[in-house]
């Protein structure tokens, strides 16, 4: 029963642009109008009416994917650039060969591609792809969302110069990055350090040698991405969710005037809020009222670099184990940035 | 194989499911006017533009196959259970969000983020000037510009001769819950997750007689010191008409 349909899938393979599949096209578009006519159909407010916290946690988890969409998207649009439509050694020419200066570059690179934090992972597993080593990537994925335009731009706007807090954010993420950086690529085996369904990706053709048109590899990447990428993201969003729901706000805010407590307290909030970094800095700025300066600063470097939704979406490419170690580093790194700040302000 | 083959079929296609309802939601509370419900306004036509491009992407996945399937190695047994465990998850929440109306925050957030708490500062320019501008523009201040006063000065002489008449939703004050709520509203930086309450006590005996948690109402009075001994609150709204009204269509502040 197998073998005849295996068959017709290698014809397919062989001539993918011969056979328009019509059929696949239908069921598709069913799909997505089923999909629209059910949505309209309960619209209506009460038609399933949940206890208060249900669907607080709801629209919670809700907003976080709606909001982390379109980054996500165009995190992968990018990503599509970089492994389909730039020529292949373009990357690995222009970037300096001392490792030490070709990371300072790399985590300079979030400046001409200010995506932020969950669009950066499909960004990185691109360039992990293209030729860069883990680490390399790991510093693009941990400097960009801090080390960019537009989370500089709102950085400066919530805070100014006022206690050293965007100083302190840009030279924390990127001495952090190139630190973790660093410390990765004295593994003697980069490929170990990615999980076993993306290093076996990884070990494939480039995709400019595949065969097909460029436009059939853009989709099809967006595709495998997307899948890649959505069930992540989903599970994120709930765990962001749920903890949001379950932990009251009040413990975070009784500690905000020690200087080591506030300063965990704020990473502990920075790792359950999963906020994007863009905008991180509106989002703690009416704290600054309570929590010392350190505290703030720790917050914004340890957010964009770490918390739920971002450990769920880097999980599809590192293993747990290399999350585990990233996460203690960052954070012990980021607590130290906020004890400076504290001691210095 | 095919079971093999099987499997990362369903994992291709849990991936276009997965974008499929996140678009086609998105798309729907873009169309309805309700992406305020979850993010800033200011980000919704990036939001969208991104939606569609993503809606054409699947679309044509839909028609085009690359000449080269990349299949993935086969999945251990581990890999399954965790995969099925997620998946289980992942669809259910891809339901609720296909079939759950949208609804705004509630009263249960506004606690757990304690509300009376609050340390969000209204960026008006009304506000910081409060003490020289004309009564008829205390009519029109938010719930977000009277809590900025509110912690700026418990002295009741300030709030003299200056009507309020704001509009939230009611969140049980959690000492005297009888007679005192807050008018709640949140302020919402970027998306939902974010949401800071803002809320001004209310002192009304019985409220809830007239009307329960997390009802939205009008209210109009002025602020005094606060009547209900229970409550932490110095100065509270006293109001003279309370009316119950429904939801804004916009019922975040931002």
């Amino acid at each position: 029963m197998t073998s005849p349909v295996l068959e017709h899938r290698d014809e397919d393979i062989d001539e993918p642009a011969k056979r328009p599949r019509t059929r696949w096209l239908v069921f598709g578009i069913a799909g997505i109008v089923a999909l629209f006519v059910a949505r309209v159909l309960t619209s209506h407010p009460g038609t399933i009416a949940l206890p208060n916290q249900a669907q607080d946690f709801l629209t919670l988890t809700i907003s976080v994917i709606i909001e982390s969409m379109p980054f996500v998207v165009l995190g992968i649009l990018l990503s599509i650039a970089v492994q389909v439509w730039i020529p292949d050694d373009l990357f690995l020419r222009i970037l300096p060969k001392n490792p030490a200066l070709r990371r300072v570059a790399i985590s300079l690179l979030g400046v001409l591609l200010p995506v932020c934090e969950c669009g950066n992972v499909p960004l990185a597993r691109g360039l992990i792809v293209k030729g860069l080593t883990v680490a390399e990537s790991m510093t693009f994925l941990l400097a960009a969302p801090i080390v960019n335009p537009i989370t500089i731009i709102t950085t400066s706007q919530a805070f100014g110069f006022t206690g050293g807090i965007l100083i302190a954010r840009l030279l924390g993420g990127f001495l952090i990055a190139n630190l973790v950086g660093w410390l990765f690529s004295r593994h003697s085996d980069q490929q170990s350090l990615l999980t076993d369904t993306f290093a076996a990706e990884c070990r494939m053709p480039p995709r400019a040698e595949q065969a097909g048109t460029r436009w059939q590899k853009s989709v099809d990447l967006f595709v495998h991405e997307a899948g890649a990428i959505l069930p992540a993201l989903f599970l994120g969003a709930v765990a962001a969710g749920l903890v949001q729901t379950v932990v009251p706000r009040s413990i975070l805010i009784t500690v905000g005037s020690n200087p080591v407590w506030s300063i965990l307290a704020l990473m502990v909030l920075a790792f359950v809020i999963s906020i994007c970094s863009n905008v991180d800095a509106f989002f703690i700025l009416p704290f600054a009222t309570t929590f010392l300066p350190g505290a703030i600063a720790s917050f914004l470097v340890f957010g964009p670099m770490i918390d739920i939704k971002m450990l769920a979406l880097m999980r599809t490419t590192f293993r747990t184990r290399v999350l585990v170690q990233l996460t203690i580093v960052i954070g012990l790194a980021s607590a130290v940035v906020g004890l400076v700040v504290n001691y210095v302000a | 194989m095919s079971r093999d083959r099987l499997w990362l079929g369903i994992l291709r296609w849990r991936g276009v499911a997965l974008v499929g309802v996140a678009i086609v939601v998105t798309i729907w509370l873009g169309a309805t006017n309700q992406l305020i419900l979850y993010i800033n306004p200011q980000y919704i036509v990036f939001t969208l533009v991104m939606a569609l491009i993503a809606l054409t992407l699947l679309v044509a996945s839909f028609i085009v196959r690359a000449a080269h399937t990349h299949d993935d190695d086969p999945p251990t047994r581990t890999q399954k259970v965790t995969t099925v465990l997620g998946g289980a998850v992942t669809l259910l929440l891809a339901i609720a969000m296909v079939i759950v109306p949208p609804a705004t925050l509630s009263s249960a957030t506004a606690i757990q983020r304690d509300v009376s708490a609050s340390t969000v500062v209204s960026a008006s320019q009304a506000v910081s000037t409060s003490a020289s501008v004309a009564s008829s523009t205390y009519a029109t201040f938010t719930v977000l510009d009277w809590s900025t006063l509110l912690r700026q000065t418990s002295s009741p002489g300030f709030y003299a001769s200056k009507p309020a008449n704001v509009i939230g939703f009611v969140t049980p004050d959690a000492d005297d819950p009888a007679n005192l709520f807050y008018l709640t509203r949140f302020v919402i930086t970027c998306c939902a997750v974010d949401a800071q309450p803002v809320a001004v006590p209310v002192y009304l005996p019985n409220w809830n007689t007239r009307f329960a948690a997390d009802a939205w109402v009008d209210a109009k009075g002025g602020f005094v010191s606060n009547p209900s001994t229970k409550s932490s609150a110095q100065i509270a709204l006293v109001p003279s008409t309370v009316t119950v009204v429904a939801k804004p269509t916009q019922p975040y502040l931002f």
